[in-house]
């Protein structure tokens, strides 16, 4: 019996011994496998940054490929003496137990406890007071911590709430005054005071900028209309004589200024008022607003808004969409040909618009200071997004096509707040959203694969859709005398009597624009293609009346500008013909910079971006 | 106390007892009945959802296992079979061999096998893969997206809570139904389970 | 658009050409493929010449699911013999035995998971999530020990969770802690159990199974943390015995609720008691209560009760105040709060492109006030259910005081219905016996 208490208690003893034995094995195995971790191995990388450098070192190579070796073969077999120590640990410890477990059977049959020395009825006092005590306790680390605490969420509610509300009142007492200045100084042009405070950070040159109001004072009917319209929202006649959208004031490629100009060189500077490089590229038109003129720019490091003096090209500031919440903490893949800035940006004259392809919106005033900014989700475009935006009345209206969805959507263009979502069923496009009055009512005219759609640009509901087109839509839509016009390449060009049921009036496949958007204009049809062909229709008939083969690739749309149409070419030259049913070529000035930009046109002046600088064109 | 009322106390206790244990006992009814509508007898397992994946890595950290039962997975289907792979090799690999120095993979789970001109084909030996989306992360943004991360039930513990669902910062995580436990890329789409 | 591209495409050799180049064409190559196929596969499928054909994605499937179906019949068969063993037999041995298999069933085998303490959650997270099927095992392990318990005490405690077993083996030199720490620490179980709640209702984590100290040694893998605890506690429990149970589980707060208002509990004795005091120092686990002998003054007893009562309230109302105003540090360890708080806190971190979360969110497309609105209304769960938790406290503390000052007389050695763990350690102490027949022997010692 001794002897069996004897062995038994050295077996206890044995065991245990090897299971704390094992234990420190395993702690440091432990510790040893969190530096062969294969994830946190730093000496590979640092090799193949060495052998990055010097590609043909092959002693270098076998340095890395025997390190490599090592390094895993360490981290597994550390795996595997970690689970076999584990195994052991627990088998020593079991045989330990079950040991002492005997010894105590053997020496006592019953185990009892080791009771606590109390006093009976004493215990129970103290137990209260100690339930107390530890209570107590508990409640004021509980109202310590909650004291100490600091809800900083409810803080930020309260601040947004407080500051949505301020914006509420602010605006409507802040924002007529600015538009009223802007009307007087429009109807007046000797008015001195009509200024508006630059008091952005980003204004770099000029923290003032002038708003004398040159080009509504022609036409005084004009200029009378906005003063009875309601604060803020331009007229019809002031947006037609701004240039406030891609391809004009409907998005339709006409534009209501008078004398332009027809002849001008880049290269010599022949009717070149002024040109300025722009900072960063983009392929976006210029938008223009009284005096001033906007571009976009971006790279994978910034995007950018650019405002400069129309009359001077002096860049009065820029703007930097960052830090908007939801923005892409990398650029999305974009090919060279597209760009992250090929958006063109719309104005109301009131604020400034710009969409980049990471999907970020921004909403700048005319001094250039950020009024609102988010985040559209990132578009899914396999080139980068391009749709243009397009303003109705006080709504921001964006094409967002992706590959993911089609929406439709818009946005309150002083709060940034969205008006309504209309989801399309549609596939990706890279076409802008037109807006035209069709006699009834507002029409906003999509196109992309495979529909031609139109949505009350008020509420988003959609009007009406035809299915015509295929493949990757880029052009947008032309409209004229209610007709609309689709076309791309591989698909066909369609013409469209628009209504509740729309018809296929027409249709041909000879000539067809890939990005170029058709421009429809006093019964006539105009069609740029990739292959350098400019095309003539007959709108209603669908007839083709002319076409010209001029050899380098149209990407920019046709614009109808004073009885001309403006057509550039990729390599910057331009082609002025009579917009009338033969074909009279007016002029075919350079650029002396190749331009995928369609010319804008104020004050007998035209604008072109080229790749690098912006032009401004006009007889000095 | 006297002993007279002491029965009549031995009642009223036994009484308060016994309503108690009634009480509980319905409560109990009631929320096996409950239960019973909410319940499923399908049982509920873990798995992530690879379109929701941002290859941040934790799978290969937070799981109680070592190594992770996240795996990466291969569709062969969805694969283009590339000789230049964003998810064999490094970026900008110095050749593209099965060497040491070329490959991305920390533990050389992935094998390349050479099929027919110019097509090879990658797949994962589950024992050494630890589950760190390296590669998912490579064949994600360079190519078809084929290799991703899944949750595989032979290793799978499946804890009531995922360890690492608790930390997943896109929220890929998700109980699916034991019939249908996996959400490998090609049958299943994105936006299919929400 | 691009006329290129898709000549590319159309030409099959061009395209095996284009893979062997690198990183360069393979972009150009990209653009051209995207729009070609609906699948938007950047890289089509090869169309092997030598005819090979591709291997399936392997799927390893989990667990039967009429394994499962098992595990609900080993938990019934378990409880019923434990409860046998207990009840009629008597008998120690297979108490101990039956918590020996279930130790290797449920825990070395199952792995700790699916437990009944688990399940608490589960239920919870039925009763907050419409979207939550509870699965059934879940339902009946949470379920059948309280039934059980409802009749015949935590017989379940006694041998089938795999927790308690593993406690119940090493306990080899109990001692026996004094009364007012045995009550103090007594209180962690119901915070641990409104905690768990807490953080299930607001989708927030499951505590109990992030904590389970056992589940790492079961399946003799587990995060360092997990494995240091589980360690901890067994070296703990070599001298107080089940230190887990008696003091942290929160599913034994349900059991002993049960279990108190059970009708055919344990007993000590089988028979009358004989005042031999022999079982006195036989529970390690302290759950025997002696025969009450009022001591002090009456009057002044009595009035301590009447104030404890009248506490009671005012317990629960200050509990409730202390538990609402801590909704905002336990609101920490719910994921979107704490995500939301660190945009606010620290906005620097949104440039910090090694936060993965922070990373992850600024590329998921919603914007801070959606996700701070997120966090909010966490938050406001968080508020209601810390009055809901602190209020629980404070009663508990409350009536546990009412419990402490109240002399309900006894005169023999009895089980406390609420701690007893049913393990049946004391009945061999007992001297008095009942045999096979039913005949009623004493033992001399």
């Amino acid at each position: 019996m001794n002897d069996k208490i004897k062995l038994a208690g050295r077996v206890a003893i044995f065991a245990a011994g090897f299971a704390a034995l094992i234990a420190v094995l395993l702690i440091a195995n432990y510790v040893q496998s969190r530096l062969n971790d294969p994830i946190e191995n730093k000496t590979i990388p640092a090799l193949v940054k060495r052998l990055n450098a010097s590609p043909e070192d092959e002693t270098l190579k076998s340095e890395i490929r025997a390190f490599d070796l090592i390094a895993r073969k360490a981290y597994f077999t550390t795996k595997w003496q970690i689970r076999t120590g584990t195994y052991l640990m627990f088998l020593s410890l079991i045989i330990s137990i079950l040991a002492v477990r005997y010894l105590l059977s053997v020496r006592s049959k019953l185990s009892e406890i080791d009771p606590a020395r109390e006093e009976k009825g004493l215990d129970l006092l103290i137990a209260q007071k100690w339930v107390i005590y530890s209570g107590s306790g508990l409640i004021i680390i509980a109202l310590v911590s909650g004291l100490l605490s600091y809800n900083s969420l409810k803080e930020y509610m309260v601040n947004e709430k407080m500051s949505a509300a301020a914006g509420e009142i602010e605006n409507p007492a802040i924002q007529p005054n600015r538009q009223a200045g802007q009307v007087e100084a429009n109807l007046d042009p000797v008015q001195p005071n009509a200024k508006v405070e630059a008091d952005s950070t980003t204004v770099q040159s000029n923290t003032k900028v002038e708003v004398p109001g040159q080009p509504a004072t022609k036409d005084s009917a004009s200029a009378k209309a906005a003063t009875v319209s309601a604060p803020g929202l331009p007229t019809k006649a002031q947006l037609r004589a701004n240039f406030p959208f891609f391809r004009g004031s409907d998005g339709t490629g006409v534009a209501f200024q008078k004398k332009t100009p027809v002849d001008w060189n880049g290269a010599d500077g022949k009717n070149i008022r002024w040109k300025v490089k722009i900072p960063k590229p983009g392929y976006s038109s210029p938008i223009i607003w009284a005096n001033q003129i906007f571009v976009t720019g971006a790279d994978a490091q910034s995007r950018m808004v650019y405002c400069y003096d129309r009359n001077t090209g002096k860049l009065l500031w820029e703007a930097s969409a960052d830090k908007i919440e939801g923005s892409p903490a990398a650029v999305p893949k974009v090919t060279t040909d597209t760009g992250l800035a090929a958006p063109t940006m719309a104005t109301d004259g009131r604020a400034v618009f710009a969409l980049f392809a990471t999907g970020d919106l921004l909403a700048l005033d005319m001094t250039g200071k950020r009024l609102w900014a988010r985040n559209l989700g990132l578009p899914d475009n396999h080139y980068g997004h391009s749709s243009s935006l397009i303003i109705y009345k006080d709504k921001l209206l964006v094409q967002y096509d992706t590959n993911r969805t089609g929406k439709l959507l818009a946005f309150d263009s002083q709060s940034g707040k969205p008006s309504w979502e209309t989801l399309r069923n549609s596939k990706i496009s890279w076409s802008s959203p037109v807006l035209v009055n069709t006699g009834s009512r507002m029409e906003l005219i999509l196109t992309t694969n495979p529909n031609v759609s139109s949505y009350n640009p008020e509420t988003g509901k959609e009007l009406w859709k035809i299915a015509c087109l295929s493949g990757e839509v880029g052009p947008s839509a032309g409209y004229a005398d209610g007709m609309v016009f689709a076309a791309n390449e591989y698909a066909k060009l369609v013409g469209i009597t628009a209504g509740d049921s729309p018809q296929i009036a027409w249709e041909s496949d000879e000539f067809l624009p890939e990005v170029s958007s058709p421009l429809a204009i006093n019964g006539l049809l105009y069609i740029a293609t990739s292959y350098g062909v400019f095309a003539c229709y007959d709108a209603k008939a669908g007839t083709k009346l002319w076409s010209e083969e001029y050899g380098d690739s149209f990407y920019s749309s046709p614009i109808y500008a004073d009885g001309k149409v403006y057509l550039t070419n990729t390599a910057g030259k331009t082609y002025i013909v009579k917009a009338t049913k033969d074909y009279q070529l007016v002029g075919t000035p350079e650029l002396g910079e190749k331009s995928v930009c369609s010319p804008v046109f104020m004050d007998g002046m035209a604008y072109l971006r080229g790749v690098n600088q912006l032009f401004c064109i006009g007889s000095k | 106390m006297s002993t007279d009322n002491l029965p009549k106390k031995m009642d009223r206790r036994r009484l308060i007892k016994n309503g108690m244990q009634l009480t509980l006992g319905l409560s109990l009814v009631s929320i096996a009945g409950w239960s019973a509508f909410k319940s499923t007898s399908d049982r509920l397992v873990w798995q992530l959802d690879p379109f929701k994946c941002v290859q941040c890595g934790r799978c290969a950290k937070e799981c109680v296992m070592t190594p992770s039962a996240v795996k990466c997975v291969h569709a062969f289907n969805l694969c283009g079979y590339c000789d230049l792979c964003g998810g064999y090799l490094k970026p900008d690999p110095n050749a593209r061999t099965t060497a040491a120095e070329n490959q991305l993979c920390p533990t050389a789970a992935i094998k390349r096998k050479y099929i027919e001109d110019p097509y090879f084909e990658y797949e994962i030996d589950e024992a050494l893969c630890i589950g760190c989306a390296k590669c998912v992360a490579g064949c994600t943004s360079f190519g078809n997206g084929s290799l991703h991360l899944q949750v595989r039930h032979d290793r799978c513990k499946n804890c009531n809570e995922c360890a690492i669902a608790r930390v997943c910062p896109a929220e890929a995580f998700q109980r699916v139904p034991i019939s249908s436990p996996y959400l490998i890329k090609g049958g299943f789409t994105k936006g299919k389970n929400g | 658009m691009r006329g290129l591209g898709k000549y590319l495409y159309q030409s099959e050799s061009i395209v095996k050409l284009l893979k062997r180049f690198g990183f360069l064409l393979m972009m150009l190559f990209v653009t051209a493929q995207s729009f070609a196929l609906d699948a938007q596969q950047r890289f089509p499928k090869p169309e092997f010449a030598t005819g090979y054909a591709q291997p399936a994605t392997t799927s390893p499937s989990p667990r039967f699911l009429l394994l499962e179906y098992l595990d609900i019949f080993v938990l019934l068969a378990a409880l019923s013999v434990v409860t046998w063993f207990v009840l009629k037999k008597r008998s120690r041995k297979g108490v101990f035995w039956t918590s020996v298999f279930s130790l290797l069933y449920f825990g070395f085998y199952r792995e700790g998971c699916i437990c009944s303490i688990g399940a608490i959650q589960n239920m919870v997270l039925g009763v907050v999530d419409n979207t939550y099927k509870i699965p059934l095992t879940a339902f009946v392990f949470f379920l059948l020990p309280l039934v059980f318990s409802l009749f015949f005490g935590r017989t379940f405690c006694a041998g089938v969770c795999p927790l308690g077993a593993i406690q119940d083996i090493i306990v080899i030199k109990p001692i026996e802690l004094p009364k007012w720490l045995q009550k103090v620490l007594g209180l962690i179980p119901y915070l641990y159990l409104g905690l768990a709640v807490l953080f299930v209702a607001t989708k927030s984590e499951f505590i109990i199974c992030r904590y389970d100290p056992f589940v790492g040694l079961f399946r003799f893998d587990a995060p360092f943390h997990m494995m240091m605890l589980g360690i901890l506690f067994l070296a703990t429990g070599l001298f107080v015995a089940r230190p887990y149970c008696r003091f942290f589980c929160p599913y034994g707060v349900l059991l002993g609720w049960m279990s108190r208002f059970s009708s055919n509990h344990m007993t000590i004795t089988p028979a009358a008691c004989i005042q031999c005091k022999l079982c006195a120092n036989s529970c390690p686990f302290g759950a025997i209560n002696e025969p009450v002998v009022e001591t002090g003054k009456r009057h002044s007893n009595v009035n301590r009760m009447i104030t404890y009562f009248i506490l009671l309230p005012l317990w629960t109302g200050i509990g409730g105040l202390a538990g609402s105003m801590v909704h905002v540090p336990l609101s920490h360890y719910n994921k979107t709060v704490y995500l939301a708080e660190q945009l606010i806190e620290h906005p620097e971190l949104k440039d910090d492109q090694k936060n993965i979360d922070i990373r992850t969110f600024l590329t998921s497309g919603k914007t801070t006030t959606q996700l701070i609105a997120e966090a909010d209304a966490i938050r406001h769960q968080f508020y209601i259910g810390g009055w809901l938790l602190g209020g629980f406290m404070g009663f508990v503390i409350g009536t546990g005081l009412i419990r402490l000052s109240a002399f309900r007389r006894r005169d023999d050695w009895e089980t406390d219905k609420t701690n007893c763990l049913s393990c049946a350690r004391c009945m061999e102490f007992c001297p008095v016996k009942r045999d096979e027949d039913g005949k009623i022997t004493i033992n001399e010692r």
